[in-house]
């Protein structure tokens, strides 16, 4: 019963993880139909943004991840200005812009694997490394801080699309572009919107992780498969979705690796054949987007 | 009509221009033997290519100030292959056509494996200085090619050799799911069960998980008296040590060569004190010694093992042509193959490389070391040999 509630934490805050990818993925796919496979190398970035102000610069842990997140705000908007809009306004056929952004996961990669090397960089823990034990239940002070950031920010993003004018207005675009755009909806700046917040969720995963798992520049692409792993589980067009797909994704692969009697190898293909079934079965996700109403 | 002569003889002397400027580079590889080496820029083994090429490099830069080989200087031909076997063989082929007469493989086992196809067929010396892979000279029957990275099964025998006095009974096996940590976990797996030990856990990390607490939850269950090491990709291998320390284990832990790479001494800060690994490093030994003086004056920074690797991969290289006396491939060939006791930087102070009849693998089986960090370093060698 120990090591079950143990492994609870950890694949809650695995699963987190995962979530905030999906809502990475989904921020971007809602309103603009795009699949963003470099959200996972944004969320390397950012991880190489907590090592160079965390490790290198020493700056305290809140202000270095405000920097990089705001940081990461940057780089999504200005993404979505010089690799998306362009072809957008030419008119270019719908899978320009994602072969364009596999361009740019591959700039991204070089780039951080020129600058930095090819070795993983510590980037430290929020409150260092250790073990919180709460009765029966116990983890990582990391484990702990990766699920209460992750759940309010899940949180703040369904209030922002739940009740909020403005994020009304993402929603509408997500339902009809073009009858947004009649009502007076600013589709260019939505847009840009949703690829800046989108960098900034990939980013806090990027950052969250890190201290598990080092910065490296080749962590970006398995972050990607696990977030759009979780994406296709939870549904694409709901923010609780992204969530609960991340959790299904985390538990099972922590589950089957523990309890399973499988050997080790086969293991890691159970959230794979997870995902098959879903895309078989449910390919729209468990939870449905919601439809104009009438 | 009728051809202006002038134009004739301009378009003679043009052609006889271009034709000498297509010549003179020829004459100038002529004077200069080349060596091959491929390399991984961007890919997944990335991170250990680099070192051991900059070995490489700084090899051949040692020998050309001493008067090259043979009276000739080496040109380093150096291609990239992204650690991708497709790759490897292509870049491999276009060596051989830019006139190669040995290729050193820098890069990742499989990679190495496909470029030998090539060097099979084409009759070129072939060496890969740093591979660790037990079946790279078994699995394809190409009498051109060599191995001198310490053996997985080698590296396994040297820790159990260390550990005799501990007299394990059952132990864990921990790995990743990269090509060659499936190798490393086969034949340390294989060096445990012939050694009459019981593997009571068997897992694997895969590259890119979050957390291993589940498979060291299965490790602390099944109670084990050592834990092994076998995965070579870091982050993994980072992942063990930390759910290796939050879940409390206390087991000993013995880990493959991959754990003497020093960059886990900054990137598991405070998880790694107490590990013990298998090295092919002895910085005491006074030939390690001159080569870290010599080779932190050229590039400024001190060498480690990795950069150890291709600088003996090279020498060995230097060794077999100056001994065939020519670059002909047939007798480079036989010279490599009949290398005995040639002493390296790498390896404990009596190892020495060589190959022994039928064999392709040159590292001293009893050369290896073992060393154990100690507060985030790494400390002197305690054990040599797998006697």
């Amino acid at each position: 019963m120990n090591d079950f509630l143990e492994l609870t934490v950890g694949a809650l805050a695995s699963g987190c993880i995962y979530g905030l990818v999906a809502l990475s993925y989904l921020l971007v796919t809602r309103p603009t139909g795009i699949i963003n496979f470099a959200v996972g190398e944004w969320s390397m970035l950012a991880a190489f943004g907590g090592f160079l102000l965390l490790s290198k610069a020493g700056l305290p842990y809140p202000v270095g991840i405000a920097i990089t997140l705001v940081a990461m705000f940057g780089i999504g908007w200005a993404t979505e200005r010089l690799t998306v809009r362009p072809l957008v306004v030419r008119g270019a056929p719908p899978l320009a812009p994602i072969l364009a952004l596999l361009g740019m996961l591959v700039v991204f990669r070089e780039v951080v694997s020129l600058g930095f090397g090819p070795d993983p960089q510590p980037v430290p823990a929020a409150f260092g490394f250790g073990r919180l034990e709460l009765g029966l239940i116990a983890g990582s002070y990391q484990s702990f801080f990766i699920i209460v950031v992750s759940l309010s920010v899940f949180a703040a993003v369904w209030y922002f699309f739940e009740r909020t004018l403005a994020g009304k207005s993402f929603e509408a675009v997500a339902i009809d572009r073009r009858a947004a755009a009649l009502m007076g909806i600013n589709l260019g700046r939505v847009t840009a919107l949703a690829f800046a917040a989108s960098a900034v969720v990939a980013g806090l995963a990027g950052v969250l992780v890190a201290p598990n798992v080092s910065a490296h520049y080749l962590m970006g692409l398995p972050l990607a498969i696990q977030g759009f792993t979780a994406l296709v589980i939870g549904g694409v067009g709901r923010v609780e979705g992204a969530l609960l797909g991340g959790l299904i994704l985390a538990f099972v692969e922590q589950l089957t690796v523990r309890y399973a009697p499988v050997p080790p190898g086969l293991a890691m293909g159970v959230p794979l054949v997870l995902l098959i079934v879903f895309l078989l079965i449910r390919p729209t996700g468990l939870l449905r987007a919601r439809e104009a109403q009438a | 009509m009728k051809r202006n002569p002038l134009l004739t003889v301009r378009h003679a002397l043009a052609a006889a221009a271009a034709g000498a400027l297509m010549w003179a580079p020829s004459v100038f590889a002529q004077n200069t033997i080349k060596i091959g080496m491929i390399t991984d820029k961007v890919g997944i083994a990335k991170a250990y290519a680099e070192p051991v090429a900059a070995g490489v490099s700084f090899a051949v830069k040692e020998l050309n100030a001493k008067g090259g080989l043979l009276g000739r200087q080496i040109e380093l031909l150096v291609e990239d292959d992204q650690a991708k076997p497709d790759v490897s063989a292509t870049v491999a082929r276009k060596l051989v056509d830019a006139g190669a007469v040995f290729i050193l493989s820098v890069s990742l086992t499989p990679a190495t494996q496909q470029a030998q196809s090539v060097t099979k067929e084409s009759k070129t010396p072939h060496m890969t200085p740093s591979n660790s892979g037990d079946t790279l000279t078994t699995q394809v029957d190409n009498p051109n090619f060599w191995q001198t990275g310490p053996l997985g099964s080698t590296q396994i025998a040297t820790l159990l050799s260390y550990a005799k006095n501990k007299n394990y009974k059952k132990v864990a096996l921990v790995g990743d799911n990269s090509d060659l940590g499936q190798l490393t976990n086969k034949f340390f797996k294989a060096g445990l069960e012939s050694a009459g030990i019981q593997i009571v856990a068997e897992e694997v990390v895969p590259v890119g998980a979050t957390t291993a607490d589940p498979q060291l939850q299965k490790v602390r269950a099944a109670n084990p008296e050592a834990l092994f090491m076998t995965g070579i990709v870091t982050g993994p291998n980072l992942l063990i040590l930390k759910s290796y320390r939050q879940l409390g284990l206390k087991t000993p832990v013995l880990a493959n060569y991959n754990m003497s790479v020093p960059v886990y001494m900054t990137a598991a800060k405070g998880l790694i004190d107490g590990v013990t690994f298998v090295d092919a490093f002895d910085p005491a030994k006074p030939a390690t010694q001159r080569f870290i003086e010599a080779f932190k004056k050229d590039a400024g920074t001190e060498p480690y093992n990795l950069n150890g690797y291709g600088y003996d991969g090279i020498m060995l290289v230097a060794d077999a042509i100056t001994r065939a006396g020519s670059t002909d491939k047939d007798k480079i060939r036989a010279a490599m193959q009949a290398t005995k006791g040639f002493k390296g930087v790498m390896g404990g102070v009596d190892a020495t490389y060589g190959f022994a009849e039928g064999k392709r693998t040159g590292f001293d089986t009893n050369g290896m070391v073992v060393r154990v960090y100690e507060d985030d370093k790494q400390g002197k060698v305690l054990h040599v040999g797998s006697k």
